[in-house]
């Protein structure tokens, strides 16, 4: 009871302090009385009723206060009591105040309440304090003659008020004697107790009065909820009657800290020595329960139950949240006014109605009557500003108002500039963790007539502040303590607990300490330049920014994704560790281009949370939802080119710049029929995008210059080798055209990929790419590509070597192909040695077994060695056949040995070449005795020839084995050269030919192989055959030979008609 | 701030290259790759010799030839508190973009003194003092930087000129000289 009065009178008439100083001295002189024995809880009643009386203003001091007269006086002095100064006089003040607080110490039943009660007075007091110093020091020079009178003569003091003084003591020395002994005999009768460390008595007895276990106990004793001021007032006034009677109460004191929100209602707190004299002092009263549990209060938890926790005052502009009506539960409100009780507040806020749309039987009033009983139909409606339009659609009835000053009634309410203005008990409306966002302010704001924004950042911040729930703090944030004890500590969160957070101190003299700070005082602290991202409740959220203003704890920044600088507060920041804002939303991220409908496609330019910004072809943004799209059209190809103004190409990234108009440039970042998306970092607006017609710009990209200077990309195949023969020295040869029939014609086919893969049938015609074949499971001819047919064998189904189908059955050696493959990355190179020139990529063997000349010449090598005469070397790489074997060999070796191979295409070529050797080397010879193919591959270039030779012979005869036989005689050059190689051609061939298959291998080669014969036969190189020799290997065999293995061609260069080389190798250079 | 640095490069190669010139290749595929790029921390401005470029080892699957090349390169950060010459690139109300070299700075009209205000009915847009201090688009500006953002191939900054010796060129010049008169009263006479 009384302390609540108190503490509530303290707060809101503060300005009656100096009423309520002289009260511990009256509180002190009751005991003066003699009533030292009295029960004490008589004296605090009294005091306490004094009290309220004061408070209410009656002030009245005849009542119980037994020394008005002095009041005057010591409401002169008082101030001096609050200042430290020692004087005299002072000192007399405070020896009252002195003793009296000693006192209060001594008797244990009064030293509660008097601290608590003081403490909160002393705290609630300092502004008024500070606010009385000016005055009192005034007032203190007046009434200290004897410090005056130490101040050198003359000083700034004015001898008027010397004389005043004099004048005034003289008046009072004139006094009624009596009063004046009253007044001496309080000023002094105490002189001898006078309590020391005066200056310190602001906070010594704060510490020392706190209550020990000799004080009394404090219980709680339940009590019906709301009903606790009831319930002390009550016992207020059995305390009153019963003083003086033998059963007067016991209890020293009683008091509540009820209210809505406080975590003490539904008890009242009493003081008392016993819990006896507690259920006695209760028993009977309304609404308390003594008999239910009383839980009695620790000491230490004592001095809490009275702290004072300032409830905020609302000030018109605060922000609140309703939260009645249901309607506008959780919207926010501004405070317009407040009543003087602080208990009604009238508040503006933005209405749901939806004009009796649904009518009719919840009308949509939310009138005073608002408690009738509604059904919550529905989702509410939107908050809307007031439309009088509307309400005048349906219920102009309602509706009254003065269009001029926009202000209307309508269903009992009343709506000033579209906003409801509504008287609200504070009951219904929540006060702390307003946390109003600034999209929710920015309506308040808009509101006004002119439609400027003038968001009161003060108003919003106080109500911001206030709210600590949802303090996002976290541990890394650097923060800044902005009040309390420890103002200006910045340092480093490091964990968070509910309210507090701890800190680790950067700066200062605390540094290295880590320190527990409330978060109230606290805020995040950033530097201009930080890179920062908007969290909580802002409507800017996900922003990503650097820093580049801060006043106070509002802050600036530069927003990363569209250059717009935008203001929130520090609270709402943290530390970008990040780049990345929120950019995407779905699958649509910033900057992307998306279909809206089949004749629009936009830009996205900005991204919310649920919704997009974009600029659509016709330069206008809107807002649209994800779902609203219909697509995202993917960035297009590189190769995407439209062409501007003066029929340039405009790729993707160009640099481009409007003609006329604005003359904009941006780099073009989507391109779509004729319009041009373009950014320019530098604009401010729609994140940089605009969009332009690609007839209105011109490119302003160097074309020519990058293309030049960018050269041939190193990671790809190197266009100098790509270049085909016909476009001059240095390309490829083309493969020699094969003569006469495709021997794939009448082949048994499987059909490896494609619609009809695996099925079974024979070629019926070949074209160059494409052969026909029917189809042995329907009666259909298919087109399929040559390179996906398998062939086979006719009769035992078994996979033929395409590269053998030419009916050398003995070279079936797969190895030979696995050679093939490695050696020529290139399927094609392959495919087209294979195919038509199955014979020429065969090159060695089959040009050999073809036409003597070739066989002469060089083997397949002549023609390769014909494409350049770099390439000879490919041949020597042909040669090396063997390498394809090997499978180590192959390229490097072509590199190593002959820089012109390296130089010269590689792939195709050496492909080609493989695949001929290969075919070459496959004869059974070769494969079955692959040591010897080895020890050809070993053998030094020169050797070559004589393998080549060999490879011809053996070819020519196409007999494995007579070939391996060859090839095993075929070792020595020399004799391969010379005398062998008729030998062994002679020998062999007809074996050879007959043994595998002849009618394939005849077909292909029937000329060939008995021609060489005898070319080899004959005369060895030149002589037999001259012609065929000049054709193959007419330029290659010559370079060739001349560069690795002069020596070597020159064993067997003799026998060759120079003349015949001579002549036809330019031919073939060519 | 300008630092050499040693740095790595992996250069691939295609084995069409392959050759004598292969070295030679390498270096230049290097230099087209990495000179004038933008790591996101700093950029390279120039390269100035390769230090070491290893052998070369097939990728497998893809045959190129994969080289690391150690060089030497001239490298430019962008530091807070840096102060840095630029040329103005685009004005408007909000403040100016400035560019030094390849590094692209705002500078906010928060950070510009507040007697220089922007006039956009100037043509073009400008922000001025209405004395010496024009600040439009191709004017050379002294800024300090703020702050830099680091993306990943990019960078960019803000800056400020509300700092003594900063702004425009020839208010730089003024302020210089109002300076130097204020040591030595005889540099009145002195002309810039």
């Amino acid at each position: 009871m009384s302390t609540a009065n108190l503490l509530n009178t303290n707060f809101e008439d503060e300005s009656d302090e100096e009423d309520f100083n002289p009260q511990p001295q009256d509180a002190s002189d009751g005991e003066d009385g003699g009533e030292d024995e009295d029960p004490s809880a008589q004296i605090r009643d009294e005091a306490s009723k004094r009290r309220v009386e004061e408070d209410n203003g009656s002030g009245d001091e005849g009542d119980v206060n037994t020394r008005a007269p002095n009041d005057g006086e010591e409401d002169e002095e008082e101030p001096g009591d609050d200042d430290e100064e020692d004087d005299e006089e002072d000192e007399d003040e405070e020896e009252i105040a002195g003793p009296k607080r000693k006192r209060v110490k001594r008797d244990r039943r009064n030293v509660f309440l008097d601290v608590e009660a003081e403490v909160d007075e002393d705290e609630d007091e300092d502004e008024d304090d500070d606010d009385e110093l000016g005055e009192g020091k005034n007032f203190i020079a007046d009434t200290h003659p004897d410090d005056l009178a130490d101040l050198p003569a003359g000083g700034e003091t004015d001898d008027r008020r010397h004389r005043e003084l004099d004048r005034r003591r003289e008046m009072e020395a004139s006094m009624d004697a009596e009063k004046q002994a009253e007044i001496l005999r309080q000023r002094y009768a105490n002189k001898g107790r006078s309590s020391r460390g005066l200056g310190e008595s602001d906070i010594v007895p704060r510490r020392l009065l706190l209550p020990s276990i000799n004080d009394p106990s404090i219980w709680a004793v339940r009590c019906k909820e709301g009903k606790e001021r009831e319930a002390v007032f009550s016992i207020i006034k059995r305390i009153e009657e019963r003083i003086g009677t033998k059963d007067e109460l016991a209890i020293t004191s009683a008091f509540e800290r009820g209210g809505t929100q406080s975590v003490m209602k539904g008890f009242i707190y009493v003081e008392a020595q016993r819990a006896s004299d507690i259920m006695a002092a209760l028993d009977g009263l309304m609404n308390v329960y003594p008999r239910t549990k009383m839980q009695m209060i620790a000491i230490k938890e004592m001095p809490d139950l009275l702290r004072v926790h300032k409830t905020p005052p609302l000030e018109p502009g605060a922000y609140v949240r309703l939260k009645r009506p249901p309607k506008y539960a959780g919207d926010l409100a501004q405070v317009i006014d407040v009543t003087d009780t602080g208990l009604e507040l009238r508040v503006r806020y933005v209405p749901r109605l939806d004009y009796g749309l649904h009518e009719d039987l919840n009308a949509p009033l939310d009138g005073p009557n608002g408690k009738r009983k509604r059904a919550p139909a529905g989702p509410r409606p939107p908050s809307r500003f007031f439309s009088e339009v509307e309400a005048k659609k349906r219920h102009a009835k309602y509706l009254t108002g003065n269009p001029q000053t926009k202000t209307w009634t309508y269903y009992g309410d009343e709506y000033v500039n579209g906003f409801c203005e509504k008287d609200i008990k504070i009951q219904a409306i929540q006060v702390a963790d307003v946390t109003p966002t600034l999209e929710e302010v920015t309506r308040f704001s808009s509101g006004g007539d002119d439609g400027t924004e003038n968001i009161d950042l003060n108003a919003l911040a106080a109500s911001l502040k206030a709210s600590t729930a949802n303090a996002s703090y976290l541990p890394g944030d650097i923060v800044e303590v902005y009040e309390g004890e420890q103002k200006g500590v910045k340092g480093k969160a490091v964990s968070i607990q509910g309210d507090i957070v701890t800190m680790a101190v950067l700066e200062g003299a605390l540094r290295g300490q880590t320190i527990e700070v409330p978060v109230k005082g606290l805020r995040k602290r950033f530097r201009e330049g930080d890179h920062v991202k908007v969290i909580g409740g802002s409507r800017y959220r996900d922003e990503v920014g650097m820093v580049v203003k801060i006043a106070e704890d509002r802050v600036t920044i530069l927003s990363d994704q569209n250059n717009s600088e935008i203001t929130v507060f520090s609270k709402d920041l943290r530390e970008a560790s990040d780049s990345g804002g929120a950019s995407s939303l779905g699958q649509y991220e910033l900057w992307d281009l998306v279909q809206l409908d089949p004749a629009t496609v936009a830009c996205v330019v900005k991204v919310d949370r649920e919704s997009l910004v974009v600029l659509d072809q016709n330069n206008q943004t809107r807002t649209v939802m994800p779902s609203q799209i219909s697509n995202k059209i993917e960035k297009q190809r590189r190769g995407a080119v439209a062409t501007d103004r003066g029929g340039a190409q405009i790729n993707m990234d160009d640099n481009v710049k409007e003609h006329g108009g604005e003359m904009r440039t941006g780099k073009v970042i989507h391109s779509y029929r004729t319009y041009l998306f373009l950014r320019n970092p530098a604009q401010s607006t729609n994140a940089g995008i605009f969009v332009t017609r690609t007839s209105a710009v011109n490119s302003v990209t160097a074309k020519g210059i990058v293309q030049a200077s960018a050269g041939p990309d190193l990671n790809s195949m190197n266009p100098a080798m790509k270049r085909n023969p016909a476009g001059g020295a240095g390309g490829d040869m083309a493969p020699p055209k094969s003569f006469g029939r495709d021997r794939s014609i009448g082949q048994t086919v499987t059909i490896r990929k494609g619609p009809y893969k695996g099925l079974l049938g024979i070629v019926k015609e070949t074209s160059d790419n494409n052969a026909r074949v029917e189809l042995h499971t329907k009666n259909k001819t298919v087109n399929v590509p040559k390179d996906a047919l398998a062939f086979k064998d006719k009769l035992t189904g078994a996979s033929i070597d395409p590269g053998t189908r030419g009916g050398r059955g003995g070279f079936t050696p797969r190895g030979g192909r696995g050679g093939f493959g490695g050696a020529t990355p290139g399927g094609g190179g392959w495919d087209g040695g294979r195919t038509p020139g199955g014979d020429t990529g065969r090159t060695p063997a089959w040009g050999a077994g073809r036409t003597p000349a070739v066989a002469n010449g060089g083997r397949t090598p002549a023609w390769k060695s014909g494409a350049d005469g770099g390439r000879t070397p490919g041949w020597a790489d042909g040669s090396r056949t063997v390498n394809p074997y090997d499978g180590n060999r192959t390229s490097y070796g072509g590199g190593n040995r002959t820089p012109a191979w390296s130089a010269g295409g590689k792939t195709p070529a050496y492909g080609m070449s493989n695949d001929a050797f290969n075919a070459g080397s496959k004869t059974p010879g070769y494969s079955g005795g692959t040591s010897g193919g080895d020890a050809w591959g070993s053998k030094t270039p020169a050797y070559q020839p004589t393998p080549a030779a060999d490879n011809w012979g053996s070819s020519n005869h196409s007999g494995g084995n007579s070939w391996g036989s060859n090839a095993y005689d075929a070792p020595t050059p020399g004799a391969a050269m010379s005398a062998p190689t008729p030998a062994a051609i002679n020998a062999p061939t007809p074996g050879a030919y007959s043994a595998p298959t002849p009618a394939p291998y005849s077909a292909p080669t029937p000329g060939g192989a008995p021609t060489p014969a005898p070319g080899w036969g004959g005369g060895g190189w030149g002589a037999p055959t001259p012609q065929a020799m000049d054709a193959p290997t007419p330029g290659g065999p010559q370079g060739y030979y001349a560069a690795p293995t002069p020596g070597a061609y020159n064993g067997g260069m003799p026998e060759t008609p120079a003349a015949n080389w001579q002549d036809d190798g330019p031919r073939y250079v060519e | 701030m300008f630092f050499v640095l040693n740095l790595t490069h992996q250069v691939t190669l295609h084995p069409s290259y392959f050759g004598r010139n292969m070295h030679e290749l390498v270096t230049h595929k290097l230099l087209k790759d990495v000179e004038g790029t933008c790591t996101g921390r700093y950029y390279i401005i120039t390269i100035m010799d390769t230090v070491n470029i290893s052998e070369g080892r097939i990728l497998p699957g893809s045959g190129l030839a994969e080289f690391n090349v150690n060089y030497r390169a001239v490298v430019w950060r962008p530091f807070k508190g840096e102060t840095v010459d630029a040329i103005v690139t685009s004005v408007n109300g909000v403040g100016f973009f400035c560019e030094a070299g390849p590094l692209s700075i705002f500078v906010s009209g928060h950070m510009i003194p507040s007697d220089i205000t922007f006039d956009p009915n100037a043509t073009p847009p400008q922000w001025t003092d209405n004395e010496d201090s024009v600040i439009q688009v191709g004017t050379h500006v002294r800024v300090k930087i703020f702050g830099t953002r680091e993306e990943v191939g990019s960078i960019y900054a803000i800056a400020s000129i509300k700092e003594d010796y900063l702004g425009a060129n020839g208010c730089i010049l003024m302020m210089l000289q109002k300076e130097l008169a204020r040591m030595i009263p005889k540099a009145q006479a002195c002309d810039f």
